[in-house]
């Protein structure tokens, strides 16, 4: 059962609180105050007060007063006035202000009260969820104006770089240079083309839902095994995988694919080209609903100061194998999503080793 | 005659970009030094180990603006720190894929520096090259 919304009632007859506490105790939790200085203090101390009653006549400070006091200091609880007397003009007043939500007649019905509450409950809850949604557009509106940014390098750094190719091109006559230029101009298009796949990973992740299926990480293997034992062969890389799974994982496969394949084009990228004994080692052990995932590489390794950044969007820690800024924040995304946790260990000129955790579901 | 005038260094992390300053200038002039680079950092440290003085050419750094770990506007920052009897060795020239339309406030950032000569938009072309070579041969 969800946590009893929470109420306060100010009011300076004793009486009056005993009686609307009794009456509504029972669904509500009940804070009372018979001032405003105690009212102010209840508010601070339980932020999450939704709604708050007072009683228009008290001897320090009038309702009326109070509320405006407290919708620049606490916001966020809505206001409804108790009069015992119509003082219409003080009511009209306060409603104009926009202090007070509504207003109820002394001596109030329970019903009355409770259809009170249950509107003023309403009424918070679209605010809050407003304020939810006007934080989740400025961080979608961040990444947008990042996104913005990143674009002009990275689809234009290749276009442009292609067509200097091509004016190049107009210049040249030995067919060696040409066939040398084609094999960069190919390199530029394939990075191009990475970028976009990614591109489509990121959306797909912040926009799909999840979909829980149980997984074989004997086949998630036997599949990395087959994009990978070629690159492994060519740049004489060592792969080696390992898995022990003896109980039943569920989870959703497609961000679990697709963290796989960026730590492992980045173990195989990022490897160091003039060391000798080069390997990436993937290791895999679910246990107790708990899937731990090592990705290890024997690469040039992060330095110690860009570790905390790798993470996010757009960051690019080298210079010598440059990736889209995409790759580590999907990865991110998609842990996000599946409820793990990612540690990375590494040691510049030694490598890196990456360690995931992920529960089934 | 080129030759005892200038040399080179492109500063620049695309491939594909510096394979082609470098033909572009190869195919302008025949024999001149031309060095290349992907990381600006390196590119510092070779300018603060080259002794000053008896080093008549003048050398052209083509500079690339948006690189991972030192970008051109760092390395430019860290180049006017350099003794002016280093600096005035060198002549920095931007190449870059921001348009003055698009990102009027970084080339404007980036031309703002006393030590960039001038600012050059990619994709490189010989013409471009040949203006950019007449107005720093006017200007030694």
């Amino acid at each position: 059962m969800p946590d009893k919304i929470k109420i306060l009632y100010v009011d300076d007859e004793p009486d009056n609180l005993i009686g609307f506490k009794a009456s509504l105790r029972l669904h509500y939790k009940i804070f009372t105050a018979v001032n405003v200085p105690q009212a102010l203090s209840t508010l601070d101390n339980n932020p999450d007060i939704r709604v708050v009653f007072c009683d228009q006549r008290m001897p320090d400070k009038t309702g009326v007063d109070f509320f405006e006091e407290i919708r620049t200091s606490h916001p966020l609880p809505v206001r409804i006035l108790i009069t015992a007397y119509t003082n219409v003009e003080s009511i009209i007043d306060a409603i104009n202000k926009g202090n007070i939500f509504r207003y109820l007649k002394k001596p109030w019905t329970e019903t009355d009260l409770i259809a009170a509450i249950d509107e003023a409950n309403k009424f918070y809850m679209a605010n809050s969820m407003l304020s939810i949604k006007n934080e989740e557009l400025q961080k979608a509106y961040n990444e947008l104006n990042k996104f913005a940014h990143s674009v002009s390098h990275d689809i234009r750094g290749p276009l442009t770089g292609i067509l200097g190719a091509i004016n190049l091109a107009r210049e040249m006559d030995d067919a060696e240079e040409m066939k040398e230029m084609m094999f960069l101009m190919e390199k530029s298009v394939k990075k191009l083309d990475a970028y976009v796949l990614s591109m489509h990973d990121y959306y797909s992740l912040q926009r799909g839902e999840l979909k829980i299926t149980e997984i074989d990480f004997n086949k998630i293997v036997d599949e990395l095994k087959a994009i990978y034992d070629i690159n492994a062969k060519i740049n004489h890389i060592e792969f080696k995988v390992s898995v022990k799974q003896e109980e039943i994982f569920r989870n959703d496969a497609a961000p679990l694919t697709l963290i796989f394949n960026n730590l492992l084009s980045n173990a195989f990228k990022y490897q160091d080209k003039k060391s000798k004994t080069k390997s990436v080692e993937v290791s895999i052990e679910v246990k107790k609903n708990v899937a731990t995932i090592y990705v290890k590489d024997t690469g040039i390794g992060i330095l110690g100061s860009h570790v905390g950044e790798i993470f996010n969007l757009f960051y690019r820690s080298n210079s010598i194998e440059v990736g889209s800024g995409l790759g580590l924040y999907n990865v991110k995304s998609a842990l996000l999503k599946l409820n793990g946790q990612i540690e990375v260990n590494s040691v510049l000129h030694q490598g890196t080793t990456f360690k995931v955790t992920i529960p089934s579901i | 005659m080129m030759n005892t005038e200038f040399s080179f260094i492109i500063v620049d992390d695309g491939e594909l970009d510096r394979f082609l300053t470098r033909k572009f200038l190869e195919l302008t002039y025949t024999g001149v030094s031309i060095r290349s680079f992907q990381d600006a950092q390196h590119v510092l440290d070779i300018i603060r180990m080259t002794p000053t003085g008896n080093n008549p050419a003048q050398t052209i750094i083509l500079l690339d603006l948006q690189m991972p770990m030192m970008n051109g506007f760092q390395f430019v920052e860290e180049f006017e720190k350099l003794p002016p009897e280093v600096q005035k060795n060198y002549k920095v020239v931007v190449q870059t894929i921001l348009t003055s339309k698009n990102d009027a406030s970084d080339i404007s950032a980036i031309s703002a520096y006393k030590a960039v000569n001038s600012v050059i938009q990619k994709p490189l072309s010989r013409e471009k090259l040949l203006s950019l070579i007449e107005q720093l041969k006017l200007e030694v």
